[in-house]
């Protein structure tokens, strides 16, 4: 019996090992695709991303938001509930909090700071609350709602970064600058650094202990798997469907907080292009499991910078980087089919 | 009479809007009839829409490049069914893969292609079908009889669905297929064969409505022009309760919608217009909770057959 477990773990393994190689394979050809050399690509992306200080400072600003709204992501389908509206939640989040901030100026630094996030995480709550109540009450797929969301969030951004929040003197589509008490500080010297990374880790930490310590992630859990059964255990399956919603999108509105708070300083079109999207990535590529998400938003940090880079260096267009993530997700459901598959042979 | 020639225009935009959702929602409804959700229905779009116009500078005609769309948009839904049939993974994160997909494909190959040169060359159109005598009717004219083929293709297509699914073996064992594999599998119906066909037409269906859009409606490729319609196109399915003369109904309700939203801008200048494009998105999520009710969905979507 220990050779069958050994076994599958090879296996496993081997499988892992196939995988990652058809990615970087499928990568290469779109990069030949393009005319360009695979290995100079892979070379520019991970000397600029991983190799230098700068690049690797960007990686880690990059994966602040995405860890965020990853967590949120991750709650969410954990209960089995498809959030797909981050990119919503960030946008209205980021909204409401600067409108609170706008609406109540003079505010202490720390009160004004608190303000701010907290506001974040309302505003992507309710909203995402909402696609949660839709679903709890009248069965409505979440996933059309809270993309129907995001189109709706966006729209809304434009206008108020036109029309009523828009800067005094009225020139770029784009707030004043907000009270730097709301502003979260520099962590690191010389880059771009902030204190929203603090943050990121501590709402990992977080969301782990809730996931793994609380009765409701185990509610969440339970629902997720078998709402049947949660709803036989005495769970009110429908409570955590929206609580987990509520959840995810304060994440994902947090998100968006930290990104002004710490990045932009204000409010400005399209501050967070596809976050939501790539935070389903994210959460996917690290199982669901909220202590693997930082690590995975750093892989996608890598994944975007160092696109970044070889778009400047070498001319590959940007959008590559779809392509990229879409071989990772797709990697992850692979293996997770073959895991799948193991596991069904060994019983 | 001001308004009667602005409410003629408007139904008349209204299948024009329609079209690119009618044909992606009348793919849906045939892959969720057998039991296949394909939420990645947007990214499909997407590609169609670009290799439309990409086919369509090639060969110089718009069918070609309704031709390389289909060749695409078959190819997307191929991995979709390699994952979801094959591999049985989840077939909501294979879609959302799809998307994701869609996007870079899309956006990476215009930007090699067509997008490279300055001024991206412009996909030559669908022609008018005129006929002789209906076009020139008073208000119905204007209305029904000035499209591009494609208008009435989708049209067209909706009522063959319609008769496809209730009348015919094929469309019998379809239904089977989404409601109970294993009665069907004991028939002796090859389950994930008839599962694979509604796949890949969804796949065609869906990247047929993408090309229309940027061939005929834009005259071009955007990235990201799809902009939501993919998922419009699935709520279509759902308001259209899985029927394709009802999912007609319903995606014509959201051309008029989208041909509403750009004529009231015009009207009402002094209105933010974004609360005009935030319209049929509204429409959507308000048709879904009134189709909540009586949503009877196929028994077996989105679950893996296994024997």
């Amino acid at each position: 019996m220990d050779d069958g477990l050994n076994g599958r773990r090879l296996r496993e393994a081997g499988a892992l090992g196939l995988v990652v190689l058809a990615g970087l394979v499928a990568a290469a050809l779109f990069v030949m695709l393009a005319g360009k050399d695979p290995l100079a690509t892979f070379r520019v992306m991970l000397g600029y991303a991983l190799g230098s200080g700068n690049g690797f400072a960007e990686v880690v600003v990059r994966a602040v938001p995405l860890c965020l709204a990853g967590l949120g992501v991750a709650v969410a389908f954990r209960c089995n509930v498809f959030n797909i509206g981050a990119d919503g939640q960030i946008v209205v989040g980021a909204i409401l909090a600067a409108a609170a901030v706008m609406a109540v100026p003079g505010l202490p630094g720390p009160l004004a700071l608190a303000v701010f996030l907290a506001c974040g995480i309302a505003g992507g709550a309710i909203y995402g609350g909402i696609a949660g109540w839709l679903r709890a009450r009248f069965g409505v797929s979440e996933i059309i709602v809270t993309i129907m969301q995001n189109y709706i969030a966006i729209q809304f951004l434009t206008w108020m970064v036109r029309g009523p929040m828009q800067e005094a003197m009225g020139m770029f589509p784009r707030s004043d600058r907000l009270p730097d008490g709301a502003m979260l500080g520099l962590m690191v010297d010389g880059t771009r650094v902030h204190w929203g990374l603090a943050l990121a880790l501590a709402a990992t930490l977080i969301v782990h202990v809730a996931m793994r310590h609380s009765s409701f992630g185990f509610q969440v859990g339970v629902v997720g798997r078998n709402p049947l059964v949660a709803r036989f255990a005495g769970i009110a399956d429908r409570r955590v469907v929206v609580l987990a919603m509520l959840a995810s999108g304060g994440l994902a509105g947090l998100a968006g907080a930290v990104e002004i708070a710490g990045l932009h300083h204000r409010l400005q079109d399209d501050f967070a292009p596809g976050f939501g999207l790539l935070a389903i990535a994210v959460a996917l590529l690290a199982r669901l499991e909220p202590l693997a998400v930082p690590f995975s938003a750093l892989l996608f940090g890598v994944l975007h910078v160092g696109s970044g880079a070889v778009q400047r260096e070498i001319g590959l267009p940007f959008p590559v980087v779809w392509i990229f993530e879409a071989i990772v997700i797709f990697g992850c459901l692979g293996l997770g089919a073959v895991r799948a598959r193991t596991v069904r042979a060994a019983a | 009479m001001i308004d009667m020639l602005f409410l003629i225009g408007l139904a008349a935009s209204a299948f024009r809007f329609a079209t690119p959702i009618l044909f992606a929602s009348l793919g849906e409804t045939i892959g969720q009839r057998a039991g296949v959700l394909n939420v990645g229905l947007e990214g499909i779009m997407l590609v169609g829409a670009f290799m439309g116009v990409l086919g369509a500078v090639w060969t110089g005609s718009p069918w070609g490049g309704l031709a390389l769309a289909i060749i695409g948009g078959i190819a997307m839904a191929a991995l979709h069914g390699l994952f979801c049939l094959v591999f049985r993974v989840d077939q909501i994160l294979s879609g959302i893969a799809l998307i994701v997909l869609g996007t870079g494909l899309s956006g990476f190959g215009y930007r090699l292609t067509l997008g490279a040169a300055g001024t991206p060359p412009k996909a030559p159109p669908f022609p008018r079908l005129e006929i002789s005598g209906l076009t020139d009717l008073p208000v119905i004219g204007p209305i029904l009889f000035q499209h591009q083929p494609m208008v009435y293709l989708g049209i067209a297509m909706a009522i063959l669905l319609a008769w496809f699914l209730r009348h015919t073996t094929w469309g019998l064992e379809i239904r089977a297929v989404g409601e109970n594999p294993a009665a069907a599998d004991a028939a002796g119906i090859d389950v994930n064969r008839r599962r694979w066909a509604a796949v890949l037409f969804g796949g065609a269906m869906a990247a047929a409505g993408g090309c229309y859009l940027s061939v005929s409606q834009v005259g071009g490729f955007v990235e990201n022009m799809v902009s939501g319609r993919g998922f419009i196109a699935i709520a279509c399915v759902v308001f259209g309760q899985w029927r394709p003369l009802r999912v007609l109904c319903a995606a014509l309700l959201f051309g008029a919608a989208e041909a509403a939203q750009i004529r009231l801008q015009l009207i009402a200048p002094n209105v933010p217009y974004q609360l005009f494009v935030m319209m049929p998105y509204v429409v959507a999520i308000a048709a879904l909770v009134l189709a909540a009710r009586s949503t009877r969905l196929p028994a077996a979507l989105g679950k893996a057959f296994v024997r």
